[in-house]
């Protein structure tokens, strides 16, 4: 296929800026829909698009997406409303039971600005330092006051975790982050075996449908992805999840140090286990005993492996979050399971890191904004939450939840396969708490910067 | 009355079929049956418990009441039987993604079937030939086929483990033990409710 009209999709949804801080503000739209729509306006020509940085990275990067809720404030036709896929009109939420967001992690429990269910727009500004972050808000802010547009009702820092006075790509549990995203055919970007699907031969790498991600093109099933009428108001654009996670390290590390005690392969292996990488990011599928920086730092390897000739999890655990979230050929069938199940994954952490060996408390909130990109929230996103985190039967796992992710509320258990050796011995790890917590989220659209035009010049028709 | 119970569901399908037709479908279920590694797909996907397809040619048809007249049909009927664990959608994505040669050898005679391949046609075809079950019995509801075999081979090798322990010593215990945890290691799923279908 030829190259996407990268200038009509919005840089988010294109590739990671890899900028080190970043705001997500939450707007609320004016009951007059033509201020937002002035607002609107305003902000096209300042929206960052997927176009080549040729002068190297800018400042600052500005996007926007639109709730269920937001894209009704705009006063969009109703016939065009209910074109949208169930799950992003209901809003996330709604689909809390769906999700497994159930118990601490209800929609009750959420961070207060999620309560009153009124946010319209979700803006991102990622930037180079906190000057050019509050640069771009300080000018958001202005044209929202001078548009009467919206009112902000709140906003969400976030920053890359600074190791060694630089940037880094670690998260509060310590872990390296950020490996894979997928290729899909027509995104530029570096690509590396492991990052799209398996080709049939059942060991290369290809490039996912490009519909897999974005609407208007075909999708791995070879049709188009369900998407709103008219196709111009969808083309380009996607789905995006938006979600608070945060993240218990005091618990996490409490938890790992208890069990480490009965564990003979060492605590090492033993958080490797959970995750399916050692801390610094070598694949345990690659390396089952030790770190290895030549395999982490090599990108024919870092993302390049299967899990085929290990179907009884004693390298990586069957239900190690990594095979869960992306099992690869886990379910045999060369992946044909798993490819209209893959997510692209955006998102920094935010609040103070703690290293390890310091004193940490969990009433100090720090965590990771998680946001996913894709054609098909309730098919891609919702399936693996559902299915793969909150959930086991596809890697034979039963009722068993994701170890680092699941809503385990005390009660969870994670079987680490092992062999006879002392160095990797089989072990249950039982009454796992909730690691992470999800203190609230939404269901946006990301549109492109055609249909961001069509919706500030009210040109959406009934269709 | 729900095609589900717990974690499993139950599919009927039926679709007419022209009887001229019904002759190349009967030829290849005789391969099919013949040709035990073309099952092995439908077999791999450990999420269905059990698919059958069925002809039922239309002078087979039971009649109630001997006094009654034999129906005159047209077409011959293929019934299509399953219990799966997952979603509906689910299901007939997996068919769709990676069963799809072998459902279009087998579906191909009926009337108006589009293809299991984009699967958006396929899915109204089987919403409209789907009939609703009326009653639905399964005897483990929070347990999926995966579970079931999970079941038996634990208590296999728990049995094994009994059998072989009562008279050894605590060392000998100790290397049976460890042979056990690795025989059940990856068959310790929990069952319980399944998740919200959506």
């Amino acid at each position: 296929m030829s190259k996407l009209n990268v200038t009509d999709i919005q840089g988010f949804t294109l590739r990671g800026y890899n900028l080190p801080f970043a705001r997500y503000l939450f707007l609320h739209f004016a009951e007059d829909p033509k201020h937002t729509r002035a607002l609107l306006h305003e902000l096209l020509g300042r929206i960052t698009t997927g176009q080549c940085w040729d002068n190297g990275k800018p400042s600052s990067t500005l996007n926007i997406a639109l709730s269920h809720r937001g894209l009704a404030a705009l006063k969009l036709p109703a016939a065009t409303l209910l074109t949208f896929p169930v799950e992003f009109q209901e809003g996330m939420k709604a689909r809390s039971e769906i999700l497994g967001d159930t118990g601490i992690n209800a929609p009750k429990n959420w961070d207060e600005m999620w309560h009153s269910g009124h946010v319209h727009a979700w803006v991102a500004i990622n930037g180079q330092t906190p000057a050019d972050i509050d640069a771009c808000h300080a000018e958001l802010t202005d044209l929202i006051e001078k548009t009467g547009g919206a009112r902000e009702l709140g906003h969400q820092d976030a920053a890359a975790i600074v190791v060694d006075g630089g940037a880094s790509t670690i998260e509060h549990f310590g872990y390296t982050d950020g490996f894979g995203n997928p290729d899909y055919v027509g995104v530029d970007r570096k690509s590396q075996p492991g990052h799209g699907k398996l080709a049939k031969d059942g060991k290369s790498w290809e490039p996912l449908a490009t519909g897999e991600l974005l609407l208007g093109y075909a999708d791995e099933a070879g049709e188009l992805p369900v998407a709103p009428m008219p196709h111009l108001l969808a083309s380009n654009g996607t789905f995006m999840v938006y979600r608070k996670l945060k993240q218990n390290v005091a618990a996490f590390r409490a938890y790992i140090d208890h069990e480490a005690k009965f564990y003979t392969g060492g605590k090492a292996k033993l958080e490797a286990k959970f995750i399916g990488r050692w801390k610094d990011g070598t694949p345990l599928e690659l390396s089952p005993n030790y770190e290895n920086q030549a395999i982490v730092k090599d990108p024919d390897q870092s993302t390049n492996f299967t899990y085929s000739g290990d179907p009884e999890g004693t390298r990586c655990p069957m239900g190690a979050h990594l095979r869960r979230v992306n099992p690869r050929d886990s379910f045999g069938f060369k992946g044909g399971l798993v490819n209209r199940r893959r997510i692209t994954r955006r998102g920094l952490p935010y609040g103070r890191y703690v290293p390890d060996g310091q004193p940490v408390s969990d009433t100090e909130d720090r965590g990771i904004v998680f946001m996913v990109l894709n054609a098909s929230i309730s098919r891609q996103f919702e399936f693996v939450q559902q299915q793969w985190i909150e959930y086991g039967n596809d890697n034979h796992l039963g009722n068993d939840k994701d170890p680092l992710l699941g809503n385990h509320g005390g009660h969870g258990k994670f079987a680490i396969q092992g062999d006879a050796t002392a160095a990797n011995p089989p072990m249950i790890c039982s009454k796992l708490p909730n690691f992470v917590e999800l203190k609230g989220g939404e269901y946006f659209f990301l549109p492109s910067i055609t249909a961001l035009g069509m919706l500030a010049m009210d040109l959406v028709d009934p269709r | 009355m729900s095609n589900i119970n717990g974690k499993v569901y139950a599919m009927n399908v039926v679709t007419p079929m022209k009887p001229w037709k019904t002759w190349f479908l009967r030829l290849i279920f005789f391969l099919l049956g013949a040709i035990k590694s073309k099952q092995q797909d439908l077999i791999n996907l450990s999420f269905i418990e059990f698919a059958r397809w069925v002809i039922v040619p239309r002078k087979s048809f039971p009649r109630p009441d001997e006094r009654m007249d034999a129906e005159e049909l047209r077409y011959d009927y293929l019934l299509f039987f399953s219990n799966f664990n997952g979603t509906w959608n689910q299901y007939i994505d997996a068919f769709s993604a990676v069963l799809f040669q072998g459902l279009n050898l087998i579906w191909m005679w009926s009337e108006k079937f589009p293809g299991s391949v984009p699967v958006t046609p396929f899915k109204e075809y089987i919403s409209r030939v789907q009939f609703d079950t009326d009653y639905y019995y399964t005897a483990y509801p929070h347990a999926t086929a995966n579970d079931l075999k999970a079941a038996h081979i634990v208590q296999a090798s728990f049995d094994q483990l009994d059998a072989t322990t009562a008279t050894c010593t605590p060392r000998e215990f100790e290397a049976a033990y460890l042979k056990f945890m690795l025989q059940v290691q990856s068959h310790l799923g929990e069952t319980g409710e399944p998740p919200v279908v959506f």
